[in-house]
């Protein structure tokens, strides 16, 4: 299926006493196929091998896939239950000592039950996270509200794809991440992609965006800084930091202006057309330059070509979805194709780079604070029901709605939340505004962490449970596609560490709500009723059963039932989610960052990651290979910004913003704006950049505005490095 | 049919995965045998592999006296034999290109060697097969020849041949700025 020019027949090389496991990177969201090489001997992986055969990605890989099977026998693995029995050691590494898993769970059970029958239920939280299968996804929903019978729960796509998902609901009434595959991407004439540094993030992306140039297409970049990417776009809209709302209008203004509009498309598919062309009419090319900071000729250059092109690709990622205002600016950059009609089709549409590998499927399926299974709504009492069946508890014992991520920390702080159980996720790097997060979670009652590593958060736990690496279980993922794919087992887990969901099914019973969760044995047994609990909503995975993924190379949901082959464009039809069936052209005013820079923080504060390193960095920190690549963060400075801090190439500064400071090595370099700096977020304790990030949450999403906030540079004098 | 290893230096994103994979091959000890370059790094992000070319008539193998250095039937130059290398250093200073590397604790020189127990089956060369922009390309020579068509520059010299080289090589370069030559869709 989807077997395009790129795709060639290749063996993999064999040697001997080997095997080779078929899967996918456990990293971001391209998903990309992989062969793990395991040792038939020791049983043990060994190493990798392209996957010549995965249509996607046809063998290619980023430094981090291919050195990602190192993370599995790894000398800082975690082999056994740690407990810390001394509180006054939170927040630091020391003080752990080895358990049976009977002696945690029994702690847990005991610390849990008496919190909640002090304070009630809903004094326990979950804070998860995406880079885990559907099916741990599913499960860690139905953990935190049947066995800890808590409303609090979310996870860490609030720091990543809830704008996108919020922003796509409101246009389309479903949140799927591409309305096409990315075997079309190459094929398309135009591609606009704003805020997405797809050469570092999602590189295996790359060999398509270069194809649409080497085919005579055209490539339009909307981002502060020249990244690679933006090195070779045809435009580069080098715009400032938080302002994408008003480049969004101003060229869906042009768009409008020069007839470039679907008339036919917009009546018969689309609401909103009118208002939504009063309110862009004031973001002419001037206005609009004025509050970007782009050049007028570039943005009428790249409306011009956007509205040539026959067939054109709108994308985004976190640039423009972590802003206080995220929501706006995907249904605004989505508003591009809703009025030039260049959605519904093969070759046009829109799409997000998902940025965690299940970032997709693991919001679908009930890990958000609102969310049940197959993207029904806990607020939604007939969905309530249907879940219930499935779940075998009654509508009344189904908890209330809970509060976003960063919400769940403001909570801690006033205790009523007093014991958090984290999986898959290091917030105390990767939340914003650390020194109120930190603290936060210092001042827990109990915590328990379930990772793989002792990641920086792990530092604040009393319990550590060990959980496997992607590599030693199976389930499910939803590509950035929307394809759900299988990723398979290639080892057993190493020392005593267990699979999340079976940790969470034992743990169950521990809480005194084992039957609910006793029959689930495998990942299989949790596979088979969460397709079950999905079935009937709109993320429905019924019919993707694991026979038919490996079959078909992935399923794309929405897939209903056995027959059904799954829908790898969406909206062939013209026929969108919501209730009328038309898509919603939105009317967005634009609003500025929630902090603009002023005299006493005159900068422009912008983080983001590089292709070395993964999400908090828990895991690539420690592989030799990244580590050697990108072994410490850096501030990015314009060479006439660093003139006037007078301060040079690799010198110290101190960064500092009104919530925070950090000492950062300063990169300069002219591929960035001068109002700009830029700070790569994957490192912890004291060279946290988000210790210095704003908490500003969009209204909709609760994104915080990672990517915009007002800081200022001063230059350390003593520590030059030699 | 025979491929060839093809560069098209435009491409590159410097995301090192060719670094990263020469270590995953076959023999290589998880040592990477290639480097990337920062072009000019103060300024822009522009950067660029540099890779063995597999010289015809190489230098590399030339230089050294004790015939260490042997010539694969598929073209490719090999590392330096274990048992012959005696650790002179000659070649490291021959390459125009600087290409093999020196262990010093070992007094033993590596190279790259095309992967050759990939590329002797047929089989991409790792850094070739996982390249994300398709800088590294494995290619017939027909593909090849396609792409020296579909990049007409003005000046004709599409490829480095001479007198940019020192001489005939088995693999093919194709400088920056081979979308200048490239005509719009629209
Ligand atoms: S990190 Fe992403 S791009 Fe890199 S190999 Fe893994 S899935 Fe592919
Ligand atoms: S893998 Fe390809 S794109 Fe990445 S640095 Fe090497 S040559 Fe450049
Ligand atoms: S490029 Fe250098 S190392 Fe490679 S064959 Fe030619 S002379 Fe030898
Ligand atoms: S061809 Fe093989 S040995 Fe040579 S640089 Fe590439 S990966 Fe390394």
């Amino acid at each position: 299926m989807q077997r395009d020019k790129f795709f060639k027949e290749i063996e993999n090389v064999r040697h001997p006493n080997e095997t080779l496991v078929k899967t996918h990177c456990s990293y971001c969201g391209m998903q990309c196929g992989m062969n793990l090489r395991v040792n038939t001997k020791t049983n043990k992986i060994i190493g990798v091998e392209p996957r010549y055969d995965w249509p996607v990605t046809v063998g290619k890989m980023c430094p981090k896939g291919v050195t990602a099977y190192q993370q599995t026998n790894h000398d800082d693995r975690i082999l056994k239950p740690l407990i810390r029995d001394d509180a006054s050691l939170k927040g630091t590494k020391e003080g752990f000592r080895e358990a049976t898993w009977d002696e945690a769970y029994s702690l847990i059970a005991k610390k849990f039950g008496e919190l909640q029958n002090k304070y009630g239920k809903d004094t326990l939280s979950v804070f998860s996270g995406v880079s885990m299968t559907n099916e741990k996804c599913y499960l860690t929903g139905k953990f935190a509200r049947v066995a800890m019978q808590t409303r609090y729960i979310d996870y860490n796509g609030r720091f990543c794809m809830s704008s996108a998902a919020g922003g796509f609901l409101r246009s389309f009434g479903v949140d799927r991440g591409s309305t096409l595959p990315w075997t079309d991407l190459h094929e398309t004439d135009c591609l606009f992609i704003a805020g997405s540094n797809t050469a570092e993030c999602h590189p295996t992306s790359m060999f398509r965006v270069w194809a649409v140039q080497e085919r005579g297409g055209y490539l339009i970049v909307a981002d502060p800084r020249e990244t690679p990417i933006a090195r070779r776009a045809d435009v580069h809209l080098d715009l400032r930091p938080g302002t994408d709302l008003a480049l969004a209008n101003g060229i869906l203004n042009l768009l409008i202006q020069n007839g470039y509009a679907d008339a036919e498309f917009v009546t018969n598919h689309t609401n909103g057309f009118e208002e939504t062309k009063e309110l862009v009419k004031e973001f002419t090319p001037e206005y609009t330059s004025e509050i970007t900071g782009v050049a007028p000729e570039k943005i009428i250059r790249a409306a011009e070509i956007y509205g040539k092109a026959p067939n054109a690709v709108v994308m985004f990622a976190r640039g423009i979805e972590q802003q206080h205002k995220g929501v706006d600016n995907v249904s605004a950059y989505t508003n591009m194709a809703l009025v030039t009609g260049k959605i519904g089709r093969p070759k046009s549409g829109v799409a997000t780079f998902t940025g965690q590998g299940n970032g997709q499927g693991g919001r679908e399926h009930g890990q958000k604070s609102d969310l049940l299974p197959g993207y029904r709504k806990i607020t939604n009492p007939k969905h309530v029901e249907e879940v219930c069946q499935v779940w075998g508890i009654t509508p009344e014992e189904m908890p209330q709605p809970g509060v976003s991520a960063y919400e769940m920390f403001e909570l801690m702080e006033q205790k009523t939340i007093r014991a958090m159980y984290l999986l898959c996720s290091n917030p105390a790097v990767s939340a914003p505004n650390l020194n109120f997060v930190r603290k936060a979670m210092k001042g827990l009652d109990f915590m328990v962490c379930a990772d793989f590593y002792l990641s920086e958060s792990a530092e604040f736990a009393d319990v550590i449970l060990p959980t496997v690496t992607w590599s030693e279980d199976e389930g499910t993922v939803t590509n950035l596609e929307g394809r759900i794919i299988k990723i398979n087992k290639a080892q057993e887990p190493l020392g005593e560490s267990k699979p999340d969901w079976q940790i969470q099914a034992e743990l169950a019973e521990y809480l005194g709500r084992g039957k609910y969760f006793s029959h689930l044995k495998t990942a299989r047994d949790v596979a088979d009723e969460f397709r079950l609990a999905s079935k009937g909503g709109y993320a429905d995975y019924y019919g993707a059963t694991w026979d038919k993924i490996d079959k078909q190379d992935g399923v794309f949901w929405p897939c209903k039932d056995e027959e059904d082959k799954g829908t790898p464009h969406m909206f062939l039809d013209k026929k969108f989610y919501h209730p009328d069936g038309k898509a919603k052209i939105c009317a967005l005013p634009y609003r500025p960052p929630a902090e603009e820079p002023d005299e006493d923080y005159p900068l422009r504060l912008t983080t983001g990651r590089v292709v070395y390193h993964y999400l908090s960095g828990n895991q690539t920190r420690r592989i030799q290979f990244l580590r050697d690549m990108c072994p410490e963060p850096y501030v990015e400075v314009h060479p006439e910004t660093a003139a006037k801090y007078n301060i040079e190439h690799e010198e110290f500064v101190r960064l500092f913003t009104r919530r925070g400071e950090a000492e950062y090595k300063v990169k300069i370099t002219e591929a960035i704006r001068k109002d700009t700096v830029f700070v790569p977020y994957h490192f912890g304790h004291d060279k946290s950049i988000n210790l210095l990030t704003i908490a500003a949450l969009d209204p909709m999403s609760r994104m915080p505005e990672f990517k915009a906030c007002a800081a200022q540079i001063e230059k350390l004098e003593l520590k030059k490095v030699q | 049919m025979k491929k060839r290893l093809y560069l098209e230096l435009e491409n590159c994103i410097g995301c090192r995965s060719c670094l990263a994979a020469c270590t995953q091959c076959g023999g290589h000890e998880e040592r990477n045998r290639n480097y990337v370059y920062d072009v000019n790094p103060l300024v822009n992000r522009q950067t660029m592999p540099l890779m063995c070319l597999h010289c015809v008539n190489p230098a590399c193998a030339r230089s050294c006296p004790a015939q260490a250095i042997q010539i694969h039937e598929t073209g490719a130059v090999l590392s330096a034999l274990v048992e012959k290398c005696i650790g002179c250093q000659n070649c490291t200073i021959a390459c125009p290109y600087g290409i093999p590397k020196f262990d010093t604790e070992q007094n033993l020189m590596y190279k790259c060697d095309l992967c050759i127990d990939r590329t002797k089956d047929g089989i991409p060369p790792m850094c070739a097969s996982v390249c994300p922009s398709n800088t590294l390309q494995w290619l017939t020579d027909e593909e090849i020849e396609a792409k020296q068509k579909q990049f007409n520059l003005d000046n004709g010299k599409w490829v480095t041949s001479m007198p940019y080289l020192e001489g005939e090589t088995n693999v093919r370069v194709n400088l920056p700025g081979i979308l200048q030559g490239v005509t719009k869709l629209f």
